[in-house]
C-alpha cells in the first residue's frame, strides 16, 4: 500500500456542499487530493475496492474521511458502522461534517466511532475556518499508527 | 340467598337455641324446687309420724291426759300436712294415700283404746288384752308409717338427684347444638364471604397490576356476587377507556415521532440551501468583487445577510422545540451563580459597554438546571440588548417576597415596551422592536415562557417605553414533570 497520498475522502451528496467544501479547502490551503463519493455504498465500495471501485484493489486508503450524516442508500451512521466493523478501517480517522445540531446525531455518532464531529455553519467565512482547523489538525497535527 | 338474610337467619337460629336453653333451665330450675319442696314435706311428715309415735306410745304407758291431748295435737297437723296441696309422681301420691290411710287407722284405733279407759270399769282381762292388741297394732300400723315417710324422702331425693341430670342433658345438648350451628355458620361464612372477598383482593391487585382481561365471572346471587359483578363491569369499563387511551397516545407517540423527524430534517435540509447561497455570494464577492459595482455587492451582502439571519432563525426554532421535548431533571440550581457567568460572558463579548449588574447572590431554585440556564441566558440576553442605547444601563436580578413565596425577577433600566402589545410578548417570531433598532428573532421570550411552562411556573411582564422591562418568574413546587410522570404511571399501570 502507498501511504504518502494523504487522500481525503469527502463522502458528501449535496453538489453545492462539494463546491463549498472544495473551495474551503483551496481557501485554507489544504493540497491533499480530494475523492468525493456521493453516498454511503460508494463511500464503502470506494473503501474496499467493490463495484465501480473495483479497480482500486490494492491502493492506499485515505488518511481522511469527511462524512455527512444525512446521504441517500446508506447514511452517515450506517457508514461508521461498517468502517469500524472491518479491521482495515477499523482506526481510520473520521470527521463527520453535518448540518444537524441534534444531540443525538452527536451522542450516535461518537458511539459508533467518529473521531470528530463538526457542524457546518451557514456563515461561509465561518465554515472556511471550521475547515481549516480541521485540515490542520487532521492532516498535519495528528499522530496516527501506521499500519 | 343473601348474605344478611343468612345472617339474619343464623342469628335467629342462635337466639332461639338460647331461649330454649333459658327456657329448659327455669324449667328444670322450678323441677327440682318443686322436688326440694316435696321432700320437705316428706320430711315435715316423718317428723310428724314420729311425734305421733312417742306421744301414742307415751299414751299407751302412762294413760295421762296431756299425751292424749299431744296426740290430738298431733294428729291435727298431721292432717294438715297431708291436706296441703302439692303436686306429686302417682308413686309418691300412693304411698301418701297408703300413709294417709294408715295414719288415719291408728288415729281411729287410739280413739278405741281412749274410750276403752282401763279406770272406767273393773279390770278386766279381756279388756286388758284387747287394749293390748290394740296398742300393738297402733305402734305396728306407726312403725309402717315411719318407714313409708322414709320411702317418700329417698323417693323425693332421687328425684331431685334425675331432675338434676335432666337439666346437665339439657344444657349439654343446647350447647353441643350451638356449637354445631357457630361451625355451620362459620363454615357458610368462610364459603360465601371471606373466599370471594379474597378473590376480590385478588382481582384488584391483578386490575392495578394492568391484568385488565381479569374478570371475577362470579354467580353467586349475594352481595359479594353484585360487587363482584360491579367490579367485573368497571374493569370492562377501564378496559375500554384504556384501550381508548393507549390508541391516541400510539397516535401522539406517532405524532411527536413525526414532529422529532420534522424538526430533524428542518435542522439538516433548511441549513445547506442557506449555506450554499451564502458561500456562493461570498465566492462572487471574492472572486469577482472587483468587477461589481457597489450595489451589486451590496445585493450579494443583503443575500449573505438574509441567508445567516434564516439560520438563526432555525436554530432558535430548533431551540425553542428542544425545549419543549428536553426531559427535566429536577434539581437545585443556583439561580445568582448562573446569572453572575452570563453576566461576565456578555460583558467579555462587550467591554466597552458600562453596564451595572446587580445581581442578588444565593438565589437557589428547584428546577431543570440546563432550560433554567437558557431562560435566564435569554432574559439577560435581552436586557443586555435593551439597555444598549442607556447612558447608565442597570441590570438587576433578584427576589420580591409576596403572600404566595419567592418571586424572581430579571429587571433592566433599556428600552422597555408599551404593555398594550404585552400579549404578543411570549408568542415565537414576536417582536414589540424594530430590527434595524434591536436586531432580533423574537424566539427568546418564546422559549423562556416555554421553560417557565415546562416547570409550572408562572412568568409575568412589567414594562414601560423607556423605562425598562421586569420580567417576574414564580415558582411553584409542582412541575410539568410530575404531571407528566404521573400520566406515565397512569398509563403504565
Amino acid at each position: 500500500m502507498i501511504e504518502e497520498s494523504k487522500t481525503i475522502l469527502l463522502v458528501e451528496d449535496n453538489p453545492d456542499d462539494v463546491a463549498l467544501t472544495m473551495r474551503a479547502f483551496k481557501r485554507s490551503h489544504l493540497m491533499n487530493p480530494v475523492v468525493v463519493v456521493r453516498d454511503g455504498v460508494d463511500a464503502l465500495d470506494y473503501l474496499y475496492a467493490r463495484g465501480e471501485y473495483a479497480d482500486r484493489a490494492g491502493a492506499a486508503l485515505p488518511t481522511l474521511i469527511i462524512l455527512d450524516l444525512k446521504l441517500p442508500r446508506l447514511d452517515g451512521l450506517g457508514v461508521l458502522k461498517a468502517l469500524r466493523a472491518d479491521p482495515r478501517t477499523a482506526l481510520l480517522p473520521t470527521v463527520v461534517l453535518t448540518s444537524s445540531k441534534e444531540q443525538q446525531d452527536l451522542v450516535d455518532s461518537y458511539s459508533f466511532g467518529a473521531n470528530s464531529y463538526v457542524r457546518k455553519p451557514v456563515d461561509f467565512v465561518e465554515f472556511v475556518e471550521a475547515v481549516k482547523v480541521l485540515g490542520l489538525y487532521w492532516l498535519a497535527l495528528n499522530q496516527f499508527p501506521s499500519r | 340467598m343473601k348474605i344478611s338474610s343468612k345472617a339474619r337467619l343464623a342469628a335467629t337460629l342462635l337466639l332461639g337455641a338460647m331461649v330454649l336453653i333459658a327456657t329448659s333451665i327455669g324449667w328444670a330450675y322450678a323441677q327440682v324446687r318443686a322436688a326440694v319442696a316435696e321432700q320437705q314435706r316428706c320430711v315435715e311428715i316423718a317428723g310428724a309420724l314420729n311425734n305421733m309415735r312417742m306421744v301414742t306410745f307415751e299414751y299407751l304407758l302412762n294413760r295421762r291426759e296431756r299425751a292424749r291431748l299431744q296426740e290430738q295435737a298431733a294428729w291435727q297437723r298431721l292432717e294438715q300436712l297431708f291436706a296441703a296441696p302439692v303436686p306429686l309422681d302417682a308413686t309418691a301420691a300412693g304411698i301418701l294415700a297408703n300413709l294417709r290411710g294408715q295414719g288415719e287407722a291408728g288415729h281411729r284405733l287410739f280413739s278405741e283404746v281412749d274410750a276403752a279407759k282401763p279406770g272406767t270399769s273393773a279390770v278386766d282381762e279381756v279388756q286388758r288384752r284387747f287394749e293390748a292388741q290394740l296398742s300393738s297394732r297402733i305402734l305396728i300400723l306407726q312403725q309402717n308409717s315411719l318407714v313409708g315417710a322414709e320411702q317418700l324422702i329417698d323417693d323425693a331425693g332421687e328425684r331431685i338427684g334425675a331432675t338434676q341430670r335432666r337439666v346437665v342433658l339439657i344444657t349439654a345438648t343446647g350447647l353441643a347444638a350451638m356449637a354445631i350451628l357457630i361451625g355451620v355458620a362459620a363454615w357458610r361464612f368462610l364459603r360465601d364471604v371471606l373466599a370471594p372477598i379474597s378473590r376480590l383482593e385478588l382481582a384488584t391487585r391483578e386490575v392495578a397490576a394492568g391484568n385488565w382481561s381479569f374478570e371475577l365471572d362470579t354467580g353467586s346471587a349475594d352481595e359479594l356476587g353484585d360487587v363482584a359483578r360491579h367490579f367485573d363491569a368497571m374493569t370492562r369499563a377501564l378496559r375500554d377507556s384504556f384501550g381508548r387511551l393507549e390508541v391516541s397516545n400510539r397516535d401522539l407517540v406517532a405524532l411527536n415521532k413525526e414532529l422529532e423527524s420534522f424538526s430533524y430534517s428542518v435542522s439538516h435540509d433548511l441549513r445547506s440551501p442557506l449555506r450554499s447561497m451564502d458561500g456562493f455570494s461570498l465566492a462572487l464577492l471574492e472572486d469577482y468583487g472587483d468587477k461589481l459595482d457597489e450595489q451589486a455587492r451590496d445585493s450579494l451582502q443583503r443575500i449573505r445577510g438574509a441567508s445567516q439571519r434564516m439560520g438563526r432563525l432555525i436554530d432558535e426554532l430548533l431551540g425553542l422545540a428542544r425545549v419543549t421535548r428536553a426531559e427535566l431533571k429536577i434539581q437545585e440550581v443556583d439561580l445568582s451563580a448562573i446569572a453572575e457567568e452570563i453576566a461576565a460572558t456578555l460583558t467579555r463579548a462587550q467591554p466597552e459597554r458600562r453596564v451595572r449588574w446587580d445581581i442578588e447572590p444565593g438565589i437557589v431554585v428547584r428546577g431543570d438546571q440546563q432550560l433554567i440556564s437558557i431562560a435566564l441566558q435569554n432574559l439577560l440576553d435581552n436586557a443586555w440588548k435593551f439597555t444598549s442605547k442607556v447612558g447608565e444601563a442597570v441590570i438587576r436580578v433578584g427576589t420580591r417576597h409576596e403572600d404566595g413565596g419567592p418571586v424572581y425577577f430579571v429587571a433592566d433600566n433599556g428600552a422597555g415596551f408599551d404593555m398594550a402589545y404585552s400579549s404578543r410578548l411570549f408568542g415565537a417570531f414576536q417582536r414589540l422592536h424594530h430590527e434595524t433598532d434591536f436586531p432580533g428573532t423574537g424566539v427568546g421570550l418564546a422559549i423562556v415562557q416555554r421553560v417557565m411552562h415546562r416547570h409550572g411556573w408562572s412568568l409575568q411582564a412589567d414594562a414601560a417605553i423607556g423605562r425598562g422591562a421586569t420580567f417576574y418568574f414564580h415558582p411553584t413546587e409542582r412541575t410539568e414533570r410530575e404531571d407528566d410522570r404521573r400520566e406515565q404511571d397512569h398509563l403504565a399501570g
